[in-house]
């Protein structure tokens, strides 16, 4: 079987089981290079788009030259470019071929393609989706521009390629943290030992927080717990060997690059360390939101400027390795009592008596800037994954607000053709509507689809693939944080908003003003 | 054609509460709410309506509009044969999308005008092929009038079909094919019947319906009536209509895997958010060649689009083909994965 043939095993079974096996049947027969470069692209680590976006656009649009706007209708009615392309290009006679590995083939035309001047790269690129079946220029396209999702989890994946070497699944992970070579002997370097070098510089799993609710922390016994706030920033591992000091984010990405402050705080650490923690944005005196992280993540270069404009700061909850040695195995409350060893910037924790506690604690999160708290069995050792009876997470309730739906787009994906990403708007002091959120989810199915109809039928203008609708409908939505904006013509910017409900109740003249988001700004010391 | 002296006149087919309607034949077409005379394009319910006075429908059509509406008074007519009403020669032309399905040709002497009804332009065993009308005016539908809809031939999907059934039947998995209950439900069965011995399980509300195709001499598979006693896996393909999905019916299958035959399959993102895993490309309507292609046959020099994605098609018309093309809002259409 080669990768055309897997997709469609993925793609058309029911079941994660049905999946697992048609992965582990894969990993087990396929040629081992093909399976390599499948495991790169199903968990996402496939690197740099080759062929970029705009280029598939700008192919799309000869082929379309005079009917431009024909082709937006297709990719707003699919929601994909690739599967846009794909429909309109491949050739309907063709047969996918699923048995001979095809994916270095793939990976060296897209190089070749890639380095083609844009002048004969749309008619070259053309030819090629002309050999292949429906399916076969989808993954193509996909695999060349770098997002890939088939609905098979990071998990999956590395649990079906435990079971085919017959391996543990948590030895796996770990060897598969950090970059992944793609060669013939991937399966084979997965089954030797490590080097201790390597040992020290690889991220570990992470263990994740479950929610919990109200009723169900009065289950627990508070004198077993230890209580931290819950932060709002980036969570990473930082790792400092011998040699290097590196941060890791939960997507194994090493993101030090974009963090040069927090590797000059390191340095005084001693080293063969593990720490996990949270990247902040600010310092530790003065926190800012979250949006300036993403300020940080999304640029290329970090100039002196980002830094001064957009500190960061590591503060640590976890040790998982020490002088060397790996922590995991001992209870939080002993890892707990080394980590205040050392002199680096942590977590406040509270040893609670009762449940009380507690709820103080998360009350007073919002004001120092957090978004909840984490409640931590004493005694959990440090696992992988979202362990029950570990650590829960006890968040903050949203803030809301009633907002009116002015613009809908069609969604992407399983919401492709649905109308389901819309812009929410509330009045200000002149009575008109200015924009504050977008939001994409928080509706049923059901809702979803009636509202799409409605939107169809209240369509005031297009904008491509945006619809200008009725201002009629009102939704509450909730979100965790707001700040002030110089970018939005409101002057607010929210953080995480989602659809809380659909306010069937109320009409437009009852949503909210500008002045509500002024007073939320006020009362949490944002103003 | 006399198109120039025709659209100074009146028009020959004008909307009203009720439904298209030709004046000058006191006629209307389709109409969605009860009238005193329906000429009937077919037996869909969003085209076939009860409470009306007269229908009038093509040969083959009588037996599916009686299923659906009732006993009713009915005329039928052979196709291309005209009768006259009022000022008006009117007669039924095949339209190849369902059993006795048909275009409608109205002419005044003055002009000419179709109204096609849903129609499709690939070979479907089940009813006369779409025969190309010439006409002044066209009223076409433009159910899946985008460039992304382009059906692969049957032969092709056939085979994936029969792929897919062994798979799961070697699986231990009923498979359950969900398609619409009248013509394509019909049209799959022909199709099996024509390449296999293979035999299916129907839901009621095709079965019903296959004996009137079989009574117009239909040839279909071998089927039987899905029975509640029977609680087996089947080897044999279940055959119902998509509203089954999610429903107690399929518990008697169990474990089954479903499958939609429906030209909405053609996008990805359709066919996951109606959770189904596998997707047959296969529709009764045209597809965008078939559109484009029936409106350059008619000759037509002005086109209504009156249901399905009839912004697209009507700017095409417009400012590519330099055809004079409008929408005309109308109660035809169907919910999207539903594809009749």
């Amino acid at each position: 079987m080669n990768f055309v043939g897997l997709f469609q095993a993925l793609d058309t079974s029911q079941s994660t089981n049905a999946k697992r096996n048609a992965l582990i049947e894969f990993i087990r027969h396929a040629d081992v290079l093909e399976s390599a470069i499948a495991v790169e692209a199903l968990t996402s680590q496939l690197g740099k788009k080759r062929l970029k976006p705009s280029l598939l656009k700008y192919t799309a649009n000869q082929a379309f030259i005079k009917t431009t706007w024909l082709f937006e209708e297709c990719y707003a009615t699919v929601g994909d470019l690739s599967e846009t392309l794909a429909i309109l290009f491949a050739n309907p006679q063709a047969k996918p071929q699923t048995k001979d590995p095809i994916l270095k083939q793939w990976i060296d035309r897209q190089t070749a393609l890639a380095g083609l001047k844009p002048e004969v790269f749309a008619d070259a690129l053309l030819a090629q989706l002309d050999q292949f079946s429906k399916d076969e220029a989808f993954l193509f396209l996909k695999l060349s521009s770098g997002g890939f999702r088939v609905g098979v989890s990071k998990g999956l994946v590395h649990e079906a390629i435990a079971r085919a070497i017959d391996m543990d699944r948590a030895v796996i992970e770990e060897r598969l943290m950090g970059p992944f070579v793609a060669d013939r002997d991937w399966l084979k370097r997965l089954q030797e030992p490590v080097t201790q070098n390597e040992l020290d510089a690889r991220p570990l799993p992470f263990l994740l927080a479950n929610p919990i609710t109200e009723q169900e922390i009065a289950s627990l016994n508070p004198q077993d717990m230890l209580v931290e706030y819950k932060w709002d920033g980036i969570r990473a591992q930082l790792i400092k060997t011998d040699q290097t000091i590196r941060l890791w984010s939960r997507g194994d990405h090493d993101i030090t690059e974009q963090f040069p402050d927090i590797v000059d705080s390191a340095i005084t650490l001693p080293s063969l360390i593990i720490l996990d923690g949270e990247i902040l944005a600010g310092t530790p005196g003065q926190l800012q939101s979250f949006n300036q992280l993403q300020t940080r993540l999304n640029r290329k270069r970090i100039t002196q400027t980002l830094l001064k404009t957009n500190p960061a700061f590591f503060k640590c909850y976890d040790l998982l390795r020490f002088q060397g040695e790996d922590m995991r195995d001992q209870p939080l409350a002993a890892r707990k009592a080394v980590l205040q060893t050392i002199a680096f910037h942590q977590s406040p924790v509270l040893s609670p008596q009762r449940v009380e506690e507690i709820s103080a604690m998360r009350e007073a999160a919002r004001d120092i800037g957090a978004e909840g708290v984490m409640i931590k069995n004493r005694q959990s050792t440090y696992g992988s994954g979202r362990k029950a009876g570990y650590w829960w997470k006890w968040k903050l309730e949203p803030m809301t607000a009633d907002c009116i739906l002015i613009y809908a787009q069609a969604g992407h994906g399983r919401r492709a053709n649905l109308h389901s990403d819309y812009t929410l708007a509330c009045w200000n002091d002149q009575g008109e509507l200015v924009p504050v959120a977008k939001a994409y989810s928080g509706l049923t199915d059901v809702e979803l689809k009636a509202m799409d109809q409605w939107i169809r039928k209240h369509t005031i203008q297009k904008f491509g693939p945006v619809r200008q609708v009725e201002p009629l409908q009102v939704f509450e939505i909730g979100f965790e944080g707001i700040a002030v904006s110089t970018r939005h013509k409101s002057g607010v910017a929210l953080r995480f908003p989602r659809i809380l409900r659909w306010r069937q109740d109320v009409g437009p003249k009852d949503a909210d003003e500008l002045t509500h988001f002024h007073a939320l700004m006020t009362n949490y010391h944002v103003l | 054609m006399v198109s120039k002296k025709s659209r100074r006149r009146d028009p020959l087919v004008i909307r009203t509460p009720e439904g298209l309607y030709c004046p000058k034949a006191g006629a209307h077409i389709d109409p969605w709410r009860p009238v005193d005379c329906a000429l009937i394009t077919h037996a869909h319910a969003d085209h076939a309506r009860a409470g009306s006075k007269d229908y009038h429908c093509a040969i083959g059509g009588e037996g599916l509009l009686k299923q659906r509406l009732g006993d009713q008074q009915i005329t039928t007519h052979a196709y291309g044969e005209s009768f006259t009403r009022g000022e008006v020669q009117i007669s039924f032309h095949p339209a190849g999308h369902v059993l006795g399905s048909a275009q409608i040709r109205l002419d005044d002497s003055d002009a000419v005008w179709v109204i096609t009804g849903d129609y499709k332009r690939d070979p479907d065993p089940t009813c006369k092929a779409f025969e190309p009308v010439t006409c002044d005016v066209l009223i076409t539908e433009a159910t899946f009038a985008l460039p992304i809809y382009r059906w692969p031939s049957i032969d092709q999907t056939m085979d994936q079909l029969f792929a897919w059934w062994d798979h799961h039947v070697r699986h231990q998995r009923t498979p359950v094919l969900l398609c619409y209950s009248l013509g394509k439900a019909q049209r799959m069965m022909a199709e099996i019947q024509r390449r296999s011995d293979r035999s299916v399980k129907v839901h009621g509300a095709v079965a019903t319906l296959n004996r009137v195709y079989e009574q117009e001499g239909v040839k279909l598979c071998p089927w039987e009536r899905t029975s509640e006693t029977n609680k087996s896996v089947s080897s044999d393909l279940v055959i119902a209509p998509p509203q089954v999905a999610g429903s107690s019916f399929l518990k008697r299958f169990h474990p089954t895997e479903l499958a939609m035959a429906s030209g909405w399959m053609q996008v990805r993102g359709v066919r996951r958010r109606a959770s189904i895993h596998q997707g047959f490309v296969v529709s009764d309507h045209a597809d965008w060649n078939g559109l484009i292609q029936t409106v350059q046959d008619s000759q037509a020099t002005q086109v209504y689009a009156t249901h399905g994605e009839t912004r697209v098609l009507t700017r095409y018309l417009t400012e590519h083909l330099g055809i004079l093309a409008e929408r005309l809002e109308t109660a035809f259409g169907i919910e999207e994965g539903i594809d009749q």
